[in-house]
């Protein structure tokens, strides 16, 4: 039963054993109803936070399947890397996410998509800049104090750098972690795709993230683009089974960070819940392993 | 080098205005140009915009179909583009977009349409709020009445329609090509309340005067002058359904003054 409700100073220790180091799936509307119906065996989801803010069906479900399912909220839209600042109105909007659904991770993305007040519906890089740092560790406090509780940043993947990058991302990343305290989602497919699109070393990527605080992976599929013919883009749609590099580097991100807390993404072409499923059970064989590791560790 | 604002302005630029020149001087060209790698983000933009709006206009992307509906999408976020992260805010005024969009002119009833899908979209996300204690109003000095004024229900909307909305609507949804053929689209006036009910969202048409009376109360006229506005021997009964139905979530009590100003104006 998961109505117990958590006092703000209680709820660190808290959060983070309520969503198990086993491998959940996302959450979506296409399935809304075959979880509720029939309670598949899955040991925990994560929902886009912003498909429930408001009323109505959408938040009616998921107060049903949070009574039986641990849940992780995953904001897309407050744009923590805009120069403008974060939107007030979307801050609270989260807040009071938050406080109905009590969410084991809370978790947003290194990214901006708003700027003179448009939102620009895509996750945006930013230049890998001190005058970006610094923003974006003062817009990870001021989210982290509002919300009373610590977030997670995922790495984005990326299709465009700009010139006067001068950090490179996993030290950005590193960086934010530090300073602010938050957690990191570490996207092994965006890893992946973003180490394709810009000849990066993604063990490098790995190697260089604090795996203490790495407390959430995510896994999911991307497409391969062709331009112009010949030139190849990596695509993180999010619209297929993850690829056999991914559930490589997947390997050896667990073999770095212990075993984490895994998702399954899967926002284009949604097919049923069974597939989804399964490749969360070969996320799970994967983590069994790392575990069964452990132990042997620990009784050594 | 120009500061992260007036860099994040120039991608918003190049996104939403289609104009890549100030960003694509900072993007890094190996193998793909800046323009190209912009356009990716462009497409996702666009994309997404367009599927918000789908989910959010199910039957005016049916009547048009969807590369019509994609390409009316895509120049409404050009020009009209979300102020908000919650997608389920946007669209307002994408009706109003499709009554001026002169692609669209031949199909006169396509505004209505989206006006109401609008309606629905709206009573499906609006948050979720008690309904008023009618136990509240009871214990009002009589005299203190016509000093009510409501605040309705999140979910409610009053949509005036030229054409039947609500039956093209039903069709188009229900894919009832029978029922479509069968509507007369001679104009006329519709008068359409859209609320969340407990089991989904409902559109009742309702008959004029009943439907003026109501939305003077929705749109926060207090009773007294709301009676004016809509004068009838059923307004009693009117009011009464409206409460067991749970159309109001509070009320309040103007300054005595209001209401005969209002008298004023009415009529």
């Amino acid at each position: 039963m998961v109505g117990s409700r958590a006092t703000a100073s209680a709820l660190s220790p808290g959060q983070r054993s309520s969503i198990p180091a086993a491998a959940g799936i996302g959450l979506r509307f296409q399935h809304h109803r075959v979880v509720v119906d029939t309670r598949p065996e899955v040991p925990w989801l994560e929902v886009h936070t912003e498909n429930y803010m408001g009323g109505g069906k959408a938040v009616a479900y998921l107060d049903a399947i949070r009574r039986d399912y641990p849940l992780s909220l995953h904001g897309v839209g407050l744009s923590l890397g805009s120069a403008e600042g974060i939107d007030d109105t979307h801050l609270e909007r989260i807040h009071v996410a938050v406080q109905r659904f009590e969410p084991g991770l809370v978790s947003e993305h290194l990214a901006w998509n708003v700027a003179d007040g448009n939102y620009l519906a895509d996750l945006l890089p930013l230049p890998m800049t001190e005058e970006a740092l610094d923003l974006f560790c003062r817009n990870v406090d001021r989210t982290q104090t509002y919300l009373k509780r610590r977030i997670l940043i995922e790495n984005p993947s990326s299709y465009l750098q700009f010139k006067h990058s001068s950090i490179p991302e996993w030290e950005f990343l590193a960086a934010v972690s530090q300073r602010t305290g938050c957690g990191i989602l570490c996207d092994v497919n965006n890893i992946y795709v973003s180490a394709c699109n810009h000849g990066w070393d993604a063990t490098a990527y790995l190697d260089a993230l604090p795996a203490e605080a790495v407390g959430e992976i995510h896994l999911a599929g991307h497409a391969v683009r062709h331009i112009d013919g010949e030139k190849v883009l990596r695509i993180d749609d999010h619209g297929s089974r993850v690829a056999p590099a991914v559930w490589a580097l997947y390997a050896l991100a667990l073999e770095r960070f212990g075993a984490v807390p895994t998702l399954i993404e899967w926002d284009t072409d949604v097919p049923a819940l069974d597939v989804l499923l399964d490749e969360a059970a070969q996320a799970q064989v994967q983590l069994g392993r790392v575990q069964e590791g452990e132990a042997h560790a620990i009784a050594a | 080098m120009q500061s992260l604002r007036e860099l994040q302005c120039a991608v918003r630029r190049s996104l939403v205005e289609h104009d890549d020149g100030a960003a694509a001087v900072h993007i890094v060209s190996s193998g793909l140009a800046p323009e190209q790698r912009l356009a990716v983000y462009r497409n996702t933009f666009d994309g997404n915009l367009a599927n918000a709006l789908r989910l959010s206009f199910p039957a005016v992307h049916r009547l048009v179909g969807a590369e019509f509906f994609e390409g009316a999408a895509r120049i409404f976020a050009h020009q009209r583009p979300p102020c908000s992260a919650w997608l389920d805010e946007y669209g307002v005024e994408f009706p109003h977009f499709l009554a001026e969009f002169p692609q669209a002119a031949s199909l006169p009833y396509l505004p209505d349409v989206a006006r109401l899908e609008w309606a629905v979209t709206r009573a499906l996300h609006a948050p979720d709020v008690a309904p008023l204690d009618a136990q509240r109003l009871a214990a009002l000095d009589p005299a203190d009445h016509e000093r009510v004024r409501f605040i309705a229900d999140p979910t409610i909307s009053l949509v005036r329609a030229a054409y039947p909305a609500d039956a093209i609507w039903r069709a188009v949804l229900a894919q009832d090509d029978a029922a479509l053929g069968a509507i007369d689209l001679a104009m006329g006036t519709f008068t359409l309340l859209i609320e969340r009910r407990v089991m989904g969202v409902e559109v009742t048409r309702l008959d004029e005067r009943a439907w003026r009376f109501v939305e003077a109360l929705v749109s926060g006229l207090p009773l007294g002058a709301a009676l004016e506005v809509s004068p009838g021997p059923e307004t009693a009964s009117l009011l009464a359904e409206h409460i067991v139905a749970g159309r109001f979530v509070g009320f309040d009590l103007v300054e005595r003054a209001y209401p005969s100003v209002a008298l004023e104006n009415a009529s």
